[in-house]
């Protein structure tokens, strides 16, 4: 595998101009999606199917009282152990040699899967009509610029941060660089944290947060659903070798079954009356 | 006991309500397992262009959802009776039911066996149904939050992803065994035609229902056969083809 990298985003350097979003939009052509006012700086409620990431704006109260002023950059975290990749019943999502989960929209069906189960939910759904006017669906969501990697460039989002918020880097620089900006900012944000989260294997984008992860919406320690785990690991398998145990039986049934009648010369016939 | 020819004399089993929600139950639960396949598989990837593609099967899936919910209903209103008597024979269980197992393995394949008593519905017939009332209420249940995800809590509904691929991977399993022994089984399939006219051959109701069959000859409503399934004496006409149950 080639060297793994992570996109480090410190929300603490963010100034929140949103020159992210408009670099993802540009890059990945997507379209504009127009908002009515959500009652904050904020422009959409969370990412959607065409805008891969959002700049979040949360007014929070700190432990001494006063009001805080939080952005982030929210997109896809391109977990390790991603459970888009392990629900996706198509195999059309798959890890690149960079980390990166990207979705294939030629095998992609729409069925809406991983928008369920993805722990940060960022995943969505995309609508199209084809030309005879039918409508289809496909799953939309952060590539982490995995064509501009495939060039050798950085992710759109980072190359046009201008406050240096955003890096993209080798892993184990980025999250000792991390880790080491946290105990600089202790100081002003005493719940600042590396968010990491092992319940995923990890991500590859990789955040020092000022706040504890539930301020920003995420989860704490987002993982795998459970559900997802038997479902992919054990109840689809065991239901596939199931059937194919029923089918055996029966097969070796018709064959027993013959091998007998033909013993007894077609004495027998159907309704099977070997009574006492 | 080799003869040349079992009479033809026929019995009923089944109400009309019954074979219609036994039907629909058959077709819709295909219907439906063939629609998803190509989720299941990749192997069946193929069907997505014979179904109308992945919205096509979809739609399809939708539809035959609704007929898949609808037997349960179709029975209980139009056959009470008959509906009554199934739970309650789902509930009962004595020492006939587990002989039948052991004589049933040997029947399976085609070794000799003798009929163990059974009353309308054998302990075979019992345990599939209640497997399959138990996986229709996993695939129907979590069905519901699969198809309406946004108005049900995120974690039931990747619950209900696990519960429906439990369900049916679990009831196909089943339905292999049962549609084997309906159609290809020399034994049982001449009780065939009971899911589709809902009347099965006398001799064969006699064997296979020997509690039920006597019960409804001494009600009146079966004729008394021989060996051969041929009536011991004469009967009034009418009296071989009423309601059994």
């Amino acid at each position: 595998m080639a060297t793994e990298y992570v996109k480090f985003v410190d929300v603490t350097k963010c100034d929140g101009c949103r020159a992210c979003m408009v670099a993802c939009k540009n890059w990945n052509d997507l379209p504009a999606e127009q908002q009515d006012f959500l009652g904050s700086a904020q422009s959409h409620a969370k990412t959607t199917a065409d805008t891969w990431n959002v700049l979040q704006y949360i007014e929070h109260e700190d432990s001494k009282g006063k009001l805080d002023y939080l952005f982030r950059h929210s997109a896809c975290f391109h977990c390790t152990d991603a459970a888009c990749e392990k629900v996706c019943p198509e195999d059309a999502i798959s890890y690149t040699d960079f980390g990166t989960v990207v979705i294939d929209h030629e095998k992609c069906v729409g069925c809406g899967y991983c928008v369920n189960n993805c722990p940060f939910e960022v995943i969505s759904l995309k609508e199209y009509v084809d030309k005879n006017g039918d409508k289809y669906r496909k799953a939309h969501k952060c590539t982490m610029c995995t064509d501009r990697l495939e060039e050798g460039l950085q992710p759109a989002c980072v190359t046009t941060c201008h406050t240096g918020a955003m890096e993209f880097g080798e892993k184990a620089a980025m999250i000792k660089k991390a880790e080491e900006r946290v105990k600089q900012i202790k100081d002003r944000y005493p719940n600042a944290m590396v968010y990491n989260p092992k319940g995923v294997g990890g991500t590859h984008t990789v955040y020092v947060l000022a706040e504890k992860p539930s301020v920003y919406g995420l989860p704490e320690n987002p993982k795998v659903p459970t559900s997802a785990v038997i479902w992919k690991d054990y109840a689809q398998p065991i239901g596939k070798m199931m059937i194919g145990a029923t089918t055996m039986a029966v097969v070796g049934a018709f064959i027993t079954n013959t091998i007998i009648s033909k013993k007894k010369n077609g004495k027998n016939e159907d309704g099977g009356d070997s009574h006492e | 006991m080799s003869k040349p020819q079992k009479s033809t004399v026929k019995v009923r089993r089944f109400s009309k309500a019954f074979v219609w929600a036994h039907g629909i139950n058959a077709v819709s639960f295909f219907a439906l397992y063939i629609t998803a396949l190509p989720m299941y598989t990749e192997f069946f990837d193929w069907l997505y262009p014979v179904l109308g593609g992945p919205e096509g099967a979809r739609l399809l899936h939708r539809i035959f959802a609704v007929a898949f919910i609808s037997p349960t209903f179709i029975w209980a209103i139009f056959d009470f009776k008959g509906f009554k008597l199934w739970l309650k024979e789902l509930v009962t269980w004595k020492k006939r039911d587990l002989q039948f197992f052991t004589e049933f393995v040997k029947e399976l394949f085609g070794f000799n066996f003798k009929h163990v008593r059974q009353t309308f519905f054998n302990a075979g017939e019992k345990i599939n149904s209640i497997i399959q009332i138990f996986t229709a209420i996993l695939i129907i249940g979590s069905g519901f939050p699969m198809w309406f995800p946004e108005i049900f809590p995120r974690a039931v509904v990747q619950w209900g992803y696990l519960l429906h691929n439990v369900g049916f991977g679990l009831a196909i399993a089943v339905i292999v065994g049962h549609v084997y022994l309906s159609v290809v089984h020399k034994n049982s399939r001449p009780g065939y035609s009971g899911v589709v006219t809902g009347e099965v051959p006398a001799w064969w109701a006699h064997d296979h229902y020997t509690d039920w069959y006597d019960e409804e000859v001494a009600k009146g409503n079966f004729p008394e056969i021989d060996e051969n399934g041929n009536p011991k004496k004469p009967t009034s006409p009418g009296s071989k083809k009423k309601k059994g149950a």
